[in-house]
């Protein structure tokens, strides 16, 4: 646990890149006015500098006067308000998670803003946990929306599904080539193309690296996703198609991040532990951890980072 | 003035306060009312059901798909039907259970499982009359077929039930279970395994030729080089028949071979499992994993130590491919050959777009294609190429799950990636199925799948 002696040394080392784990249907501009708010509470908390003096020279103005220092009740926490506000922090998402993902979030607090935009155009990859239901489609793709269809499951195996899930990444491989931004006919995008994935050149398109079913006990099942640029409506499609090509259907019942690059999910603070000593801690682990990995953040090569 | 802009700056903030607390009220449905729908049952397909896919060149009619004429006056094909871009499901195979097929040069077979006369289908090029004789008029014979008709073969039995097909460029090779090999087709070389006559005429031919028995031994597998016929028997050996100039009968000579004779050299004590090749080199694998080779060997395909461009005997290449392991399947193109071991590695040599980059020409010994081209990556460990398949001068290779990878020189649309541009590395093709069995020739290439549910 990290001590501070006072507010503003804590305040100065609030600088950097924080894990946290984001919950369900509370929104990311939520997470980031909730840590700010508790970062402030925390900080007002601690030892205060002392007061600011106030020179006052006083006595009758023809004999020599006395000067004294008195305490400046303008600069008192009662009469200014709190020494740390909200609007002293900025505070900026790494990828952003939708309104229903959870999952690993990761948020940059004042200079660590910078990092979170080299870490969304570095494209690191994301793993999720995608939950679905076969039997049903809704309007949303989400166990949220309006029921659509209702059908039936029994044939759906366990080999199904994988076959189903192997070629709906292998799939995704041409897309992997064609955002490359490279011509299909180099020899730089040969030599690419044999060291493994291609980060994508722009963030437009979603690519798939890996998918695969973790778990599967009729008519709920769990899928693995390894994937860039994707987007929670996105997932929620991929569900929907699954359940299409199994000649059923599907919906969404949750989306779970585990995996943001080096990023995971055993790092991330829960929501009982957004308080200043535990975010200082996690901030210094987020540290270490880009300082080991350093293509992380600006990488050399097209190569896809883990 | 200013007194204007302070007007108009209090109406713009009333407008976007009104907007930013503008709220729908969102209609909630209620979650009983999906109790009144009703339960769908989409249909599935049997375990049995195959799908075939065809793409490449369609204008000769080899991918079966004929769009028939608009009326008169009216566009009668639609736009730019002269290739096939992307694979595209076959009708024919929808009506039919289709079990084999064959691409020969500009058109294809397929076998479908029947108790009937009709076993056999064809379609495309029928200048030697390959795949039969369709004449509408009398006298005059088809040269060209547009959609698959069936073909005529006297089978002594209907029982008998196709177990291989195989084409070559102007002849077709039918093996049945307990008949023998049917020959069809274009015989000027000996090909179809009967007396070459020099003044046959093949166009309108209906002569199908019926091989019972190969050295008192049944036939369980034939293959189809460009002009030369390959037959193994039941003990492994092989027997071959046809053009022999640059010795892909492997009989010793560079004459034609009209009636099929043992292939000499390295395999006649070997019990060979698989033959492969579509030009004039052939590949030859044996029970237990080994490498030979004969043929053309103008880059390097069947390297022997006297440098021959042209070997007439088959080869152990057991040296060759040291190293490799115990190989699965072969495929050998017209100047390269392709090779899996059980690894899942697949390994190419020769000359041509090989996969292994632009820079990359010749190769004289075999290389390896790096398996991350095949999707073997840190997320999909085991993802491993099973089967190959090589047409004239593009590659194909089939992994564990069903997913078709294609490149090389991309004629007519052959490799199904949508264009004509030439692809130096192996590639996804979207087929949405698994991938069973692929067949390549000159200008298209035809896969037979399983769906996935």
């Amino acid at each position: 646990m990290v001590y501070f002696r006072d507010a503003a040394t804590a305040f100065k080392s609030l600088n950097g890149l924080l894990c946290v784990y984001k919950p369900a249907c509370v929104s990311i501009k939520q997470v980031q006015k909730t840590i700010k708010t508790n970062l402030c509470r925390d900080l007002n908390a601690l030892p205060d500098r002392p007061l600011e003096q106030r020179v006052e020279i006083v006595g009758p103005t023809n004999e020599p006067m006395e000067v004294k220092l008195v305490p400046n009740y303008a600069d008192h926490p009662l009469a200014c308000g709190p020494r740390y506000i909200n609007e002293d922090f900025r505070c900026s998402w790494g990828i952003h998670l939708g309104l229903f993902t959870s999952g690993v979030l990761l948020l940059g607090i004042n200079d660590g803003t910078r990092l979170t935009y080299q870490l969304n155009t570095a494209r690191i990859t994301r793993a999720y946990k995608i939950h679905g239901q076969l039997g049903k489609a809704t309007d949303t793709y989400f166990w949220n929306g309006r029921t659509m269809e209702r059908t039936t499951f029994g044939h759906v195996t366990r080999e199904k599904i994988d076959s189903v899930v192997a070629h709906m990444q292998a799939a995704h491989q041409k897309t992997m080539f064609e955002l490359s931004g490279l011509h299909m006919e180099s020899e730089t995008m040969y030599e690419l193309a044999t060291q493994g994935p291609i980060r994508p050149a722009n963030n437009k398109l979603p690519v798939i690296y890996g998918i695969k079913c973790v778990y599967f006990d009729p008519p709920n099942f769990t899928l693995e996703i390894q994937s860039v640029n994707e987007y929670e409506k996105y997932l929620w499609t991929l569900v929907h198609d699954l359940g299409v090509q199994l000649k059923t259907s599907a919906h969404c019942t949750g989306v779970q991040c585990i995996r943001q690059g080096k990023f995971n999910v055993d790092l991330a603070l829960l929501r009982k532990h957004w308080q200043l000593e535990h975010i200082a801690v996690n901030m210094d682990r987020c540290r270490e951890i880009l300082e080991e990995n350093e293509g992380l953040v600006r990488p050399k090569s097209a190569k896809l980072n883990l | 003035m200013n007194s204007i802009k302070v007007i108009f700056k209090k109406q713009r903030s009333t407008i976007f306060i009104n907007r930013a607390y503008a709220t729908t009220k969102k209609k909630i449905h209620d979650r009983n009312e999906e109790n009144q729908l009703p339960i769908f049952q989409y249909p599935v397909s049997k375990s049995s059901d195959r799908r075939v896919y065809a793409w490449g060149m369609a204008e000769t009619g080899a991918l079966g798909v004929h769009l028939p004429r608009g009326k008169r006056g009216r566009k009668s094909y639609i736009n730019d039907f002269k290739y096939f871009w992307h694979p595209m499901r076959s009708s024919f195979a929808e009506r039919f259970d289709v079990t084999n097929i064959a691409c020969g040069y500009g058109f294809t077979l397929a076998s479908i499982k029947t108790n009937e006369q009709h076993k056999i289908f064809g379609t495309g090029i029928n200048t030697d009359s390959q795949i039969g004789y369709h004449a509408p008029r009398m006298g005059h014979p088809l040269e060209l077929l547009l959609s698959p008709a069936p073909i005529y073969v006297p089978y002594k039995s209907l029982e008998t039930k196709i177990k291989a097909i195989a084409a070559g460029r102007a002849h077709t090779l039918i093996l049945t279970d307990n008949e023998g090999v049917y020959t069809l087709g274009n015989n000027a070389y000996g090909q179809c395994g009967r007396k070459i006559n020099e003044n046959e005429e093949y166009k309108g031919s209906m002569v199908t030729h019926n091989i019972k028995r190969l050295g008192k031994e049944n036939i369980v597998d034939v293959c189809c080089g460009q002009d030369h016929s390959l037959f193994i028997t039941e003990s492994g050996r092989v027997y071959s028949c046809g053009w022999g100039a640059d010795g892909q009968t492997g009989l010793g000579t560079f004459l034609n071979q009209a009636a099929p004779a043992a292939v000499r050299g390295d395999i006649a004590n070997e019990k060979i499992v698989k033959v492969a090749g579509v030009g004039d080199c052939v590949l030859a694998l044996n029970d237990k994993g080994e490498l030979f080779g004969w043929g053309n060997s103008e880059y390097g395909q069947v390297p022997v130590a006297s440098d021959q461009q042209q070997v007439n005997t088959s080869y152990a290449l057991v040296n060759f491919t040291k190293g490799i392991g115990k190989i699965v399947d072969v495929a050998a193109g017209g100047s390269f050959c392709l090779i899996v071991n059980d690894q899942g590695d697949v390994f190419v040599w020769g000359f041509g777009l090989l996969g292994l980059g632009p820079s990359v020409q010749h190769s004289a010994t075999p290389k390896q294609i790096p398996p991350t081209l095949f999707g073997r990556n840190e997320f999909n460990p085991e993802s491993v190429v099973a089967k190959v398949a090589c047409g004239i001068a593009h590659l194909a290779a089939i992994t564990n799950t069903g997913d078709l990878y294609m490149w090389g020189r991309n004629r007519q649309g052959c490799l199904g990636l949508g264009h004509l541009r030439d692809q130096h590395f192996p590639l996804k093709v979207a087929i949405g199925a698994q991938v069973i069995k692929v067949e390549c020739s000159v200008d298209h290439s035809v896969a037979i799948c399983k769906p996935f549910v």
